[in-house]
């Protein structure tokens, strides 16, 4: 990481005009740059280097200052995923000639989410779909339940060859990270299957958040725990056996937990999360590798390895059918699908009871089924 | 990439990997055997310690391959 480091230091406009662009979005808190100790991280250097640029005048030779404060700020945020990346990779999925033959898991979920989407009672006159793809929830959806609908991906080439819909849709190319909205403007916001390659959660929840008007809710699908675990798992032992050691190949995904824990500290109030386990069978771990990079699921992590041995490959493929393999001679891909349900706070919602105002006492709770007229205790 | 490059016609000659691995069933289920083994037993695994099966494997691979050129 060091080495990339210098070459944003050395060459210096370039660097200058990437992260000047970056500065007009983050919320700008300039302060003097301290002095270095350990290393940078990627990211601390690209908003490092804009705050650098906005408290003074000084070239880009000279070292760039390490600023734990500014990072602890920022939430800790990390740098896991190469998002420049992946927007290539969702170009070239998008420009196939026929996506919708590998898009089967994005459709499902997205049925998924319109269903809780139909499941709230209400008509929503502005929605927002963030990191939509090419459209998976807004077929499902009709006029009288979302009235307007904007569509935001990184990928052109996806939001040009979306799926239709009935609803008016607007597109806009946006990061997930950096939402070009005022706040208080939508009332649902939705995101399917595009979280998991998000970089910072907290902060782009925080965002989804921010753009939320109060008493607005936010729908979303993330594939996060256990997912593609068997994929894993083989890469793992093959790569073991025949090269020695193995590097990491499936992205790192949330846990439910921790899923419910950022929900929880971004503010959304009355939260649900559930998984939904998906097991999609297939004829072989070739089959399962090339539909995913079709999807535009290709690894896009930093740390990924740019090539994978023919050697590994035929032994992941053996090993995958022995150890997971069905009877049928095909086998499982696991998708463990993790839907959120949170609402940004608002007076009308139900909150949790006065401390003190309960009127039957938990010890009577014995006797409910002696005395079935009596009440369930209301204190939480 | 467009045109005729090596990647191109790597990417045609890992197309016919599934179909050449569907006719090495026996021996990929050997390979297979043996690496999963050691997840239950106390042996750790190391590089080349199945590198038998895998030779046979590949073997097999390789002369299926040779039998079905074009």
């Amino acid at each position: 990481m060091n080495n990339v480091l210098s070459s944003r230091v050395l060459f210096g406009t370039c660097s200058f005009c990437r992260c000047f662009l970056r500065r007009r979005r983050a919320s700008p808190h300039v302060t003097e740059p301290r002095g270095t100790t350990a290393t940078v991280s990627h990211r601390d250097a690209r908003i490092d280097l804009s705050r650098f640029y906005a408290s003074s005048q000084t070239p880009c030779s000279i070292k760039l200052p390490n600023n734990r404060q500014m990072s602890d700020k920022i939430g800790g945020a990390m740098n896991v995923f190469d998002r420049n990346m992946k927007r290539k990779q969702k170009q070239w999925a998008a420009s196939l000639e026929d996506p919708d033959k590998y898009e089967y898991l994005k459709n499902e979920v997205g049925s998924r989410v319109a269903d809780r989407v139909y499941d709230i009672a209400r008509t929503f006159p502005l929605a927002l779909d963030v990191g939509c793809g090419r459209s998976h929830i807004a077929e499902h959806l009709s006029k009288d339940v979302v009235e307007r609908l904007f569509l935001t991906d990184v990928s052109e080439s996806t939001l040009k060859r979306r799926r239709q819909s009935d609803i008016p849709v607007q597109c806009i190319l946006a990061d997930e990270e950096f939402l070009p909205f005022r706040e208080n403007t939508f009332d649902l916001v939705m995101s399917s299957l595009s979280l998991h390659w998000i970089n910072d959660l907290p902060g782009a929840l925080r965002q989804i958040f921010h753009v939320l008007k109060p008493d607005g809710v936010f729908i979303g699908a993330m594939v996060g725990g256990e997912t593609l675990y068997e994929l894993r798992c083989s890469l793992q032992l093959a790569e073991i056996e025949r090269e020695g050691g193995f590097s990491p190949h499936v992205s790192p995904y949330t846990a439910v937990t921790d899923l419910g824990n950022i929900l929880g500290q971004v503010g959304f109030n009355m939260l649900t999360v559930d998984i939904d386990d998906i097991h999609i069978h297939y004829p072989g771990v070739f089959e399962v590798m090339s539909d995913l990079q079709a999807m535009g699921e290709s690894n896009c992590a930093w740390n990924r390895k740019s090539m994978l041995h023919r050697d590994t490959i035929l032994a992941t493929a053996a090993i995958y059918k022995e150890m997971y393999g069905c009877d049928d001679g095909s086998v499982p891909a696991t998708f463990e699908i993790l839907f959120m349900i949170g609402w940004k706070p608002h007076e009308s919602q139900a909150k949790p009871a006065r401390r003190g105002s309960a009127n039957i006492s938990f010890g009577d709770l014995g006797k409910i089924n002696q005395s079935p007229s009596m009440d369930k205790p209301k204190e939480r | 990439m467009s045109g005729a490059n090596v990647w191109t016609r790597s990417r045609e000659r890992m197309k016919r990997l599934p179909e050449l691995f569907a006719q090495c069933g026996p021996e990929a289920t050997a390979y297979g055997k043996c690496v999963t083994a050691t997840t239950s037993s106390k042996e750790e695994l190391r590089k080349d310690l199945c590198i038998r099966e895998f030779e046979a494997l590949k073997t097999c691979i390789l002369s299926a391959a040779k039998k079905t050129v074009k």
